[in-house]
Formats: C-alpha cells, structure tokens, sequence
C-alpha cells in the first residue's frame, strides 16, 4: 500500500497572468482516497488541479506536502510522490506504446544511468494494470481514443507516484471507456492505496466513483465531503444553475442527479425524490 | 563505416590521387616529398573541418528541432544562421576586425537572434508557429542587412565576407581547428546529457513539469549548448546550407524513435558533408563549395515538408 500523505492548500490565489481564477482556496486532500473536482464551465477546476500539481505558480497562498511547501522540493523528488496527467498531453511523432509508457520513469532515472530491472518492472506493471501490454509496440497515432488515453494514464503510473492528478481523464471518450477508465482508477486505488485527484465532468459519474468531492463555484470552494453529503439539488443549482431531483442511483446507490428542464416534465418535479 | 570511408575517401581523392600506404605514412608523420604537403596542409584539415562541422550541425539543429517538435525550427531555416552571417559579415567589412573578434560576434548574434525570435513570438501561450514565422522574418531582414553591406563593403573585404555566406570547405587550415574541436568535444556531453530531459520536453509543457524536469533551465542550456556549437562551426565553414535541417529527420528514420537522436544526428551531419563535398569536388567540371550540394539535396526536403506540414494544417 501507498503511504499515507498531507497533502494541503492554504488559502491559495492563483490565476493566468493578471486574471485571477481561483479565490482563496484552503483544503486537504484525503490521503489514498479517490477525490473529485466538480463545478461548472470556467469555474476553475482545471485551474486549481493544476495549481496544486504546481504547473501553475499560486498567486498567494501555500501548497504542501506533508508539511514542506511544494515549491521548496526538488522537482525530480517531487515527481517521484506527485504526477499529473494533462488534459490534452502531445504526442511525439512516431513514438510507441512502450517507448512513451517508459518516458514516465524519468524522475526514477539518473542522469547518466540507463535502465535498471526496476524501470522494465515498473513500465511492465502499469502496461498490465491498463491492459495495453498487447500493445506495447503499436504506434500511438494508430491507436482509438479509449486506448490513446490507457496508454497516457499508464505512462503516469510507470512513473509510480503515490498521489495522481487527472486533467478530465474521460473527456472525449464514449461512455463505455468512460466507465472502463474510472473502473481502472479504482482498481489502482483499491489494490495499491494510490491517492487519485480528478477533474470530471459528470456528474453522476463522479458521484459515484468519487470517496470525496470539491465543488467550485466561480472560483471558490463551496462544498466538500462525501458524494451523499454534497450532491443536493441544492448545490446543484447553485453551482450550475440547474433545477434537478436527487435520486439514490439504482446500482451504487451514490447520489444521481435527473435535470429538470422546460420540456418533458411529465410527472411534476417532486416525483421521485 | 560510412563515414569512415569517407574520410579516407577526402584523404585520397584531389587532383592528384595517392596511393593508401603513401597517406597512411604520412598521417604516421613521415614525409613523402609532394604527398605530405597536399594531405597534411590541404585535405587533412578539409577532412576534419567537414567531420566537426558536419557533427556541429548535425547534433545541433536536431536539438532544435526536437525541443521545438517541428523539423522547420532549425537554426537554418528560422534565421540564427543567418544572424552569425550578419555578424560577421559586419565585422569584416565595416569594424575589419580579427578573425576571433569575428567568431566571437557570430556566436553572440546567433544568440541575440534567437533572444530576438522569442521576444518577438513570445504571446500568451507557446506557439511554435509563431516562432517559425517570425524566424523566417528575421531571416529575411538579415539577409537585406548582408546584401547591403556587401554593397557598401571594401573590394578587397568581399572574399572574406563571401565565406561567411556559403559552406565551403575550401582553405580549411588547420590552426583553425582546435577551437572548434574543444567545443565539440565540450558541448557534446552536455546535449548528450540532456538527452532523456530532450525526451521529456518533447511531451509537452505540462507533461515535462510534472515528470520533474526544470522546463525553463534545460530550454536555455540546451539551446545556448546549440547555438554556441554551431556558431563555432559556422566560424570555420561557413553555414553549410540544410545540414542542421536534414540530420535530425534523417537520423530519425535510421535509428527509430525512441533512442537518443543526438550523436546518430551528428553522424549523419558529418556524413552528408563529407559527401557532399566529394560530389561537390569530382562530380562536375567545376569544383562546387559543399554548402551548393548540401543545398540541393536540402531545398526540395524543406518544399516536401512545408507541403506536408500544409496538409496537416500544422503551419496555421
């Protein structure tokens, strides 16, 4: 199992060049939990994921890890407990499966040393736990979409952190790599403790996928805490806008958010809540 | 290999064509009455200035090219090249300085003019387009500068100018050398040790900071690294047209991806010199300077990747 980290913002401020997106935010991220970043388009979520994965300079404000600011670490070190997966990575020209999987060993690396047992070991594992080991000498530009994305995440397990940041993981992919990639997130949380922080558009995927959820809204924290305690229709107009019912979902039993919109309101809006 | 044969192959073909014994013995440093002066004085330091010169731009302009991710952002093609040529054309014809003083210029203005490039595309965001472009721009104002002072310069200046303007191994002496050899023998260790952060840079932005790699630092030394090897190099031969261009996308396609680029990238810089210089020499009536061939293989490659890269709406 993964150690068990602090992982803290305080009051932080962050924002591009004079713009400031991300109000004041203070909050811990539970520790070898599942932790998803909700909110409305532009509300900041992409911002305050990349500013606690120190992509982005906070404003004011401090970011730590167990107690050291994430600033004062060296990089490499760093990198070796955090990692991050873009919202939209670049793909080299030409480049593999396996050849782009191991690129995610580089923090674990020496600046001259080649390959230790303990690369090909690592870089095999994460091919195994994304189910692309049958790919490994494909071309990238060859692959779908849902696969593309394996490919991605599994480059970010090789390099074997203990807490990993998710830009959007599952946008852009239908609904059955949606559910295929959030499963291959739990099982890395359930089997090996990773700590996992994403940023999700759906709702109702979140709810139920998520042991802990941040709701922003313009830029400010407004709800954290279970998905049962923060998806209300409550919160849910408040952040998006939306007037809904809350149901229990049928197979998780996680909170499900129906829209309530101007048509097809058949059976009044109170029905089945 | 190839490049091995090569290199015998400009020790032994001239106007005069020695046997191998005879060039082996004098490389061993015994004299041979005429053959002695025409290796050691003539094709000895042809041979080795193409070798260095050919590695310099190779390494180079694939480091350029990699870091940037696109083969159009070499120092040929975006207008650092270029800027040295200006620099130092300045130098003979208006300042008529020493020949350190001139290849001290022409490093400093490879460097002012990459400074230049990305303070003029620097916006929001990194664009690569953007650079090229303003590469491109600056090129060609450089090489207006370059036609003016050639105008304006000394008849007896224009031979000396003339050089920095296109390859030629042509009067190759060999006190030129070390300085160049030094700094290959310098910067390559470095460009080589900043291989795999080269790699990770290649990833993207975000991928690179979040892997560990101090993304700013490496740029600078990396690029820093480049100019100054091939400013060094353009010092001793001129730029040799496409050579930084061609070396890295041909090594690429010899090695496959995925391995470090740098010392194949050299190779194939050195070879393609080489052999240009062999075909420029013996091919024709005339004897044509290097950099006419390299040029000639490398315009139709640049016209084949801007329509390329035009499909892929990769230029916009």
């Amino acid at each position: 199992m993964k150690p068990k980290h602090i992982f803290q913002a305080e009051k932080v401020v962050a924002g591009y060049d004079d713009k400031t997106v991300i109000q004041e935010i203070s909050l811990e991220i539970p520790s070898n939990k599942i932790n998803v970043i909700i909110g409305a388009n532009a509300c900041g979520k992409s911002t305050l994921l990349k500013t606690l994965a120190r992509l982005i300079k906070p404003i004011s404000g401090k970011i730590t890890l167990d107690g050291k600011a994430i600033s004062k670490v060296p990089p490499k070190q760093l990198a070796r407990i955090v990692g991050l997966l873009p919202q939209s990575p670049i793909v080299p020209e030409g480049i593999s499966v396996a050849d782009l999987v191991g690129r995610g060993r580089f923090p674990h690396q020496a600046l001259f040393g080649g390959w230790t047992k303990k690369d090909y070991e690592a870089v095999a594992e994460a091919m195994e736990i994304m189910n692309i080991t049958e790919l490994a000498n494909q071309h990238i530009d060859e692959l779908s979409g849902g696969q593309r994305q394996r490919v991605w995440i599994a480059m970010a397990l090789a390099q074997q952190t203990d807490i990993l940041f998710l830009d959007e993981p599952t946008t852009f992919l239908d609904i059955t790599y949606q559910v295929e990639i959030l499963d291959l997130l739990t099982d890395l949380n359930r089997r090996h403790g990773t700590t996992i922080v994403m940023v999700l558009h759906d709702i109702n995927l979140s709810a139920r996928y998520a042991d802990h959820i941040f709701a922003l809204n313009k830029g400010k924290l407004v709800a954290d805490g279970t998905p049962s305690r923060v998806i209300t229709s409550n919160l849910i107009k408040d952040i998006f806008g939306l007037d809904c019912t809350v149901i229990k979902d049928p197979i998780s039993g996680s909170p499900f958010v129906v829209p309530i919109g101007r048509h097809h309101v058949t059976y009044g809006t109170g029905a089945l809540s | 290999m190839l490049l091995f044969a090569l290199c015998w192959g400009m020790l032994l073909l001239g106007s005069t064509v020695y046997p191998i014994n005879d060039v082996l013995q004098v490389l061993l440093g015994e004299q041979i009455k005429g053959v002695s002066f025409a290796v050691s004085n003539i094709r000895l330091p042809r041979m080795l200035a193409g070798l260095l010169a050919g590695f310099a731009f190779g390494i180079g302009g694939n480091t350029f090219q990699t870091m940037l991710r696109n083969p159009l952002a070499n120092p040929n093609v975006i207008g650092i090249t270029t800027g040295s040529s200006a620099a130092a054309v300045f130098c003979i014809v208006i300042l008529h300085t020493s020949d350190a003083i001139v290849s001290m210029a022409s490093i400093v203005a490879g460097l002012a003019t990459v400074l230049f490039i990305y303070l003029f595309s620097s916006g929001k965001t990194f664009s690569i387009g953007r650079i090229i472009l303003v590469g491109i721009g600056i090129q060609a104002m450089l090489n207006s500068l370059i036609s003016y002072l050639l105008l304006v310069g000394a008849q007896q200046d224009i031979p000396a100018a003339l050089r920095w303007l296109s390859g030629s191994l042509n009067g190759s002496q060999m006190d030129e050398l070390p300085l160049l050899t030094v700094s290959v023998l310098c910067l390559t260790p470095i460009i080589i040790a900043l291989g795999k952060h080269l790699n990770i840079l290649e990833l993207g932005e975000q991928s690179a900071t979040s892997l560990g790699v101090r993304t700013n630092i490496t740029r600078i030394v990396l690029i820093l690294s480049s100019v100054c090897i091939i400013a060094l190099a353009t010092a001793v031969t001129g730029p040799i047209a496409f050579v930084a261009f061609l070396a890295g996308p041909i090594a690429k396609r010899l090695v496959g991806v995925g391995f470090s680029n740098a010392i194949p990238a050299g190779l194939v810089g050195a070879n393609l010199v080489l052999a240009s210089d062999l075909i420029g020499q013996f091919a024709f009536e005339v004897r044509y300077p290097v950099g006419i061939i390299t040029g000639i293989i490398g315009a139709p490659y640049l016209i084949y990747l801007l329509i390329r890269m035009n499909r892929k709406g990769e230029l916009s």
